[in-house]
């Protein structure tokens, strides 16, 4: 880009996309064509900038003035056009200064029209007088000139209508998250407009915890739900739910749990018989939601944990090394957990990962989800870690509940991810960040995503309610927690 | 204005105290007849604005507590009013039980029968004198976000009483309460108003920034409430104010606001009702409950004198949840999850699952409930922010009617104003007004069927319904009430001309309140009086108007 402090080469630069073209024209046609009004700061801004390179070719030119073979005008207009190029191109003070140097008193007879150039050529006497014909045609000349200018002026202030959004995550992006109750639907639960405010400020974060609200939450939505006259509970019913569901996701997008538990319900709300009476089938429903958490979460959890815990009473001396991302810094609150429960913590950020993993025996991975095909979907940073303890030799095992698992497939964290809003990124109460103004910085976009994919070969093992498990094997069990 | 009514319902229900109004006695002297919430603040009844205010936020169940005296006024208002007629359905229930005087505490009104029989669930409690432009949706944002109960724990419904304790959001410390309190002091500020003594502390950073527009960067603890006149009395009693080391143990950093005013706005969950109610000794709501409610949270051993741990006992709600709502059953399934523990934002409370080495983990205290926290929403002060506003002495009022009056209306605003929710329709509604006025439109209000004769000069005023100015008449920051009658030639500065008065022909009045249906003889001058038919003529609150007479000054010019 040029620097706008060179006004007279910036101006010209907004037209050099045409110059070539109109170069070529004015080359070979010369006299022919007098180049319209509005088009006559281009031409002449060609004219000016062949200039120099006419005026180098001019005992060439000089002799057969007027008389140019075709071959001849082909050839200048090769010239000329490389010329121009090489002015482009170059961008050197030197070749550039010249045609402005040219343009300066060009230009100021222009504005002055006192008349044709003396300094010129005949044939560019010819042309010019041609042209300072147009040119009184065109008293109104430097208008269009100056909206040019005036262009150019407010061209800083359009980064502010930039898209801030990163291009390969476009497909991420979709409506900005909800801030406040204002147009949620009038059918949304209090319950459900709390829940869903806290799951977008980060209060009731992670999949599980996130899983067990929302069922939760869709407790008191069934308790309080009054079937309308004419409508059967379970034909209703989940179109109450999908409204619910809807204000939600404009809260934040669902965690694949949260798909799954949402998935489960609707299908045991279908399964209710039209006939039940409505207190019962509420009831039902409110007991089948309670028997879910139970098993999925609560009891899944507490078998992981037994299968996965290097058992605090063992006199194992232990340390654990948290390691923590921001800018959500989760990792702090666990190890703080851990450090009241009197066990040796040590905590690091990201960045020392491959320094705190030397100290390591093994790796415990949470999970967002499993995919189909093995790989891990966690918080962004996960794949990493893994890698680094891959490349150590020290085995990744996975903790995940199997409601965790999908049926979906993903190969790269691109496709399938979550965009968080990028302010999130700013440090907080920070108020002399060089971030703190980035949306006026153009070209700057920040990204804030949420998750990334572990490819299974670095996962060692998976342990879920069931057992413990190769990476490969999940999509078995996934089936398997559909179909039970 | 009728509002549409599809907005969301946000969970609570409010309860609208209706006081006498002892600071504004002038017009309040008969509260059979015109209690204080009938008093037009703009030309509409004061207790439109938190009707309007409850309405806009998705309220519908809203019941006004008033002593049976004034009971009658209010229902036929609510039934007459063309402004309280014109809100939305459904209406609100007026509320007044038998042994209800004027002068009951707060919290006392809460300790009825009749009023602890209506809330069913989390409750918000208002004053009648509320003008609040802060839409009340943000509040309750705030609220849900801080303190609203995890997992559904919180909000109220038929079979769900909100009062399950053991749900993981009490388990957290949340549900707590939110309360808003404001700037008084500040470059509209009358003197006279009365202020409230607040110790706040900031709370917990966030794990991610509040988003734009949130209150949440002006959401503190409350650690310590009162008003500043106790706070006086300590002061003189015992020579200074003492703070308990508990408090600077607890909280290091903390912030004493000593000019801001208690909004009396207040966002409670379900069990401060019973709260109240264990507790004879609480007599108002700002003083008393919050103060102790914020004080038992750093405290040792308040939480147990406040009977708290009574009311949040999970064995004894889940018996009371085993009757109440029997058909659910298991509610003990959410008994033992924690939602809170759960989050990755939260510091879960690890125990360990085995009791092999007891010496190593510490004896968990079980009876010890964390207190959910009482919040504050310190309302900012700038130029562009909403206003709150408690209107509760004349100055007020004329301040508050006069700032109303230079809204824009809402049919054919100005270009360059959006109407606030507050705007009249029109700001003149009055046809008949003769030739030759000299009315300053955008900053003066006038309501239908008022005569305004030849060569009246209006500026910044309100005038109501049915008044008759006569000719020559020149207004000037004055608040007049429905049929008033101004005679001819009279001068009246900053005065506020109760209900049915009249000033006779070339009275020269300043900053003066004449009560209802008082009549002022012929060519009577007088600054900074109160004309009241009991207290009688002489007989004036100087001290009081001294102070006013500067607030006037300067608001006066400030408008013109």
């Amino acid at each position: 880009m040029m620097p706008p402090a060179n006004v007279e080469g910036g101006s010209l630069l907004p037209q050099d996309p045409d110059s070539p073209k109109d170069l070529l024209q004015n080359g070979a046609k010369e006299q022919v064509v007098p180049a319209p009004c509005d088009n006559t700061m281009a031409s002449e801004g060609n004219v000016k900038g062949t200039n120099g390179t006419q005026q180098k070719a001019k005992p060439a030119k000089g002799s057969n003035d007027g008389k140019l073979s075709g071959k001849e005008l082909k050839d200048k207009a090769k010239a000329e056009k490389a010329a121009r190029r090489a002015q482009q191109k170059g961008g050197q003070p030197g070749q550039q200064g010249q045609p402005v140097v040219d343009l300066g008193p060009e230009m100021q007879k222009h504005s002055d029209l006192k008349g044709p150039s003396v300094t010129g050529a005949t044939s560019a006497q010819k042309f010019q007088h041609k042209r300072t014909g147009s040119a009184s045609g065109g008293f109104q000349k430097p208008i269009p000139f100056r909206p040019a200018q005036a262009h150019a002026a407010p061209f800083p202030e359009e980064p502010k209508r930039e898209n801030k959004n990163v291009a390969l995550f476009d497909h991420l992006y979709g409506n900005p998250r909800r801030t406040t109750l204002a147009g949620a639907s009038k059918d949304v639960h209090p319950a459900v407009l709390a829940l869903g405010l806290q799951m977008r400020n980060y209060v009731i974060c992670g999949s599980s915890a996130r899983c067990v609200a929302t069922m939760l939450a869709f407790k008191r939505v069934i308790e309080a739900y009054v079937t309308p006259p004419q409508n059967s509970l379970p034909r209703h019913l989940t179109t109450h739910l999908s409204s619910q569901i809807e204000y939600l996701v404009s809260c934040r997008p669902l965690s694949i749990s949260m798909g799954n538990a949402i998935r489960w319900l609707k299908v045991k709300i279908s399964e209710v018989d039209v006939s039940t009476e409505e207190s019962a089938a509420k009831t039902d429903l409110c007991n089948a939601i309670d028997n879910f958490i139970t098993e999925k979460i609560t009891v899944a959890d507490q078998v992981i944990e037994k299968e996965g815990s290097i058992r605090y009473e063992m006199a194992t001396k232990f340390k654990v090394i948290v390691v923590d991302s921001r800018p959500l810094f989760e990792g702090k609150n666990l190890a703080r957990a851990l450090a009241d429960l009197g066990i040796e913590v040590q905590y690091s950020l990201t960045h020392g990962i491959s320094h705190v993993i030397k100290d390591a025996t093994k790796v415990f991975l949470g999970a967002h989800a499993m995919m189909s095909n093995g790989r891990l979907y966690s918080r962004v940073g996960t794949a990493l870690v893994a890698m680094t303890a891959r490349e150590a030799d020290v085995p990744v095992i996975v903790c995940c509940e199997s409601i965790k698992y999908t049926e979906r497939v993903a190969l790269d964290s691109f496709v399938h991810n979550e965009v968080a809003p990028p302010e999130e990124l700013l440090i907080q109460g920070e108020t002399s960040s060089p971030l703190l103004k980035w949306l006026d910085v153009p070209n700057l976009q920040l990204l804030n995503l949420m998750y990334d994919l572990t490819p299974a070969e670095y996962i060692t093992m998976v342990i879920d309610e069931s057992g413990y498990l190769p990476p490969s094997s999940v999509p078995f069990m996934q089936r398997l927690s559909v179909n039970s | 204005m009728p509002h549409s009514l599809g907005v969301t319902f946000p969970g609570f229900q409010a309860i609208i105290l209706c006081g006498p109004g002892v600071s504004l006695n002038t017009f309040t002297a008969n509260p059979e007849d015109f209690p204080k919430a009938l008093v037009p603040i703009a030309n509409r009844p004061m207790v439109w604005y938190p009707l309007d205010w409850c309405y806009r936020m998705g309220i519908t169940n809203i019941h006004l507590v008033t002593p049976p005296a004034s009971a009658f006024a209010i229902t036929t208002a609510l039934a007459q009013n063309p402004h309280l007629t014109s809100l939305t359905l459904p209406k609100p229930d007026v509320l007044s039980p038998d042994d209800l005087s004027q002068n009951t505490p707060t919290a006392e009104i809460f300790r009825h029968p009749e009023v602890q029989a209506v809330i069913t669930g989390d409750f918000i409690v208002l004053p009648c004198d509320l003008v609040c432009e802060l839409p009340g949706e943000a509040l309750v944002e705030a609220w849900m976000i801080h303190q609203g109960g995890l997992g559904g724990a919180s909000h109220d419904s038929d079979d769900y009483k909100g009062s399950n304790m053991g749900l993981g959001g009490e388990n957290g410390g949340r549900r707590g309460g939110l309360g808003v309190w404001f700037e008084t002091k500040g470059e509209d500020s009358t003197k006279g108003t009365e202020t409230d003594f607040v110790i706040t502390t900031s709370l917990p950073q966030p794990a991610a920034a509040p988003s734009e527009g949130s209150l949440r960067s002006h959401i503190s603890k409350v650690l310590y409430s009162t008003t500043t006149d106790t706070l006086r009395d300590i002061m003189e009693e015992k020579k200074g104010f003492l703070i308990r080391h508990g408090l600077i143990r607890k909280h290091g950093r903390i912030r004493m606001l000593t000019t801001h005013r208690d909004a009396h706005i207040y966002l409670f969950p379900y069990w401060v009702l019973q709260m109240i109610k264990q507790n004879e000794y609480f007599d108002s709501i700002s003083e008393d409950v919050v103060g102790w409610w914020a004080k038992a949270g750093w405290q040792d051993g308040l939480a147990e004198k406040l009977q708290l741990g009574k009311i949040f006992d999970p064995t004894s709600t889940s018996e009371r949840n085993g009757g109440e709502n029997g058909s659910h059953g298991s509610n003990n399934v959410e008994d033992d999850i924690d939602i809170a523990s759960m989050s990755s934002t939260y510091t879960s409370a690890l125990c360990s699952s085995t009791k092999s080495d007891p010496a190593k983990i510490k004896p968990t205290k079980s009876p010890a409930p964390s207190i959910p926290p009482m919040l504050s929403y310190i309302h900012p002060t700038g130029p562009s922010t909403p206003l709150i506003r408690r209107v509760d002495n004349s100055h007020l009022l004329l301040q508050t009617s006069l700032y109303l009056a230079t809204l824009p209306p809402t049919t054919d605003p100005p270009a360059d104003s959006t109407p606030s929710p507050f705007s009249h329709k029109e700001k003149i509604s009055s046809t008949l007004i003769a030739e030759k006025t000299n009315i300053h439109a955008p900053t003066t209000l006038i309501a239908p069927n008022t005569t305004i004769a030849t060569h009246a000069v209006i500026k910044s005023s309100v005038i109501g319904a049915n008044c008759v100015i006569e000719a020559g008449v020149r207004l000037t920051g004055c608040l007049i009430m429905d049929g008033v009658t101004i005679g001819e030639k009279s001068v009246l500065q900053g005065c506020i001309i109760g209900r049915r008065a009249v000033v006779s022909r070339e009275c020269n009045l300043r900053e003066c309140e004449v009560q209802e249906g008082f009549k002022i003889e012929e060519g009577r001058e007088a600054k900074g009086e109160k004309f009241m038919v009991f207290e009688g003529l002489e007989e004036v609150g100087v001290d009081d108007e001294d102070g006013g007479v500067d607030g006037e000054d300067g608001m006066a010019d400030h408008e013109a």
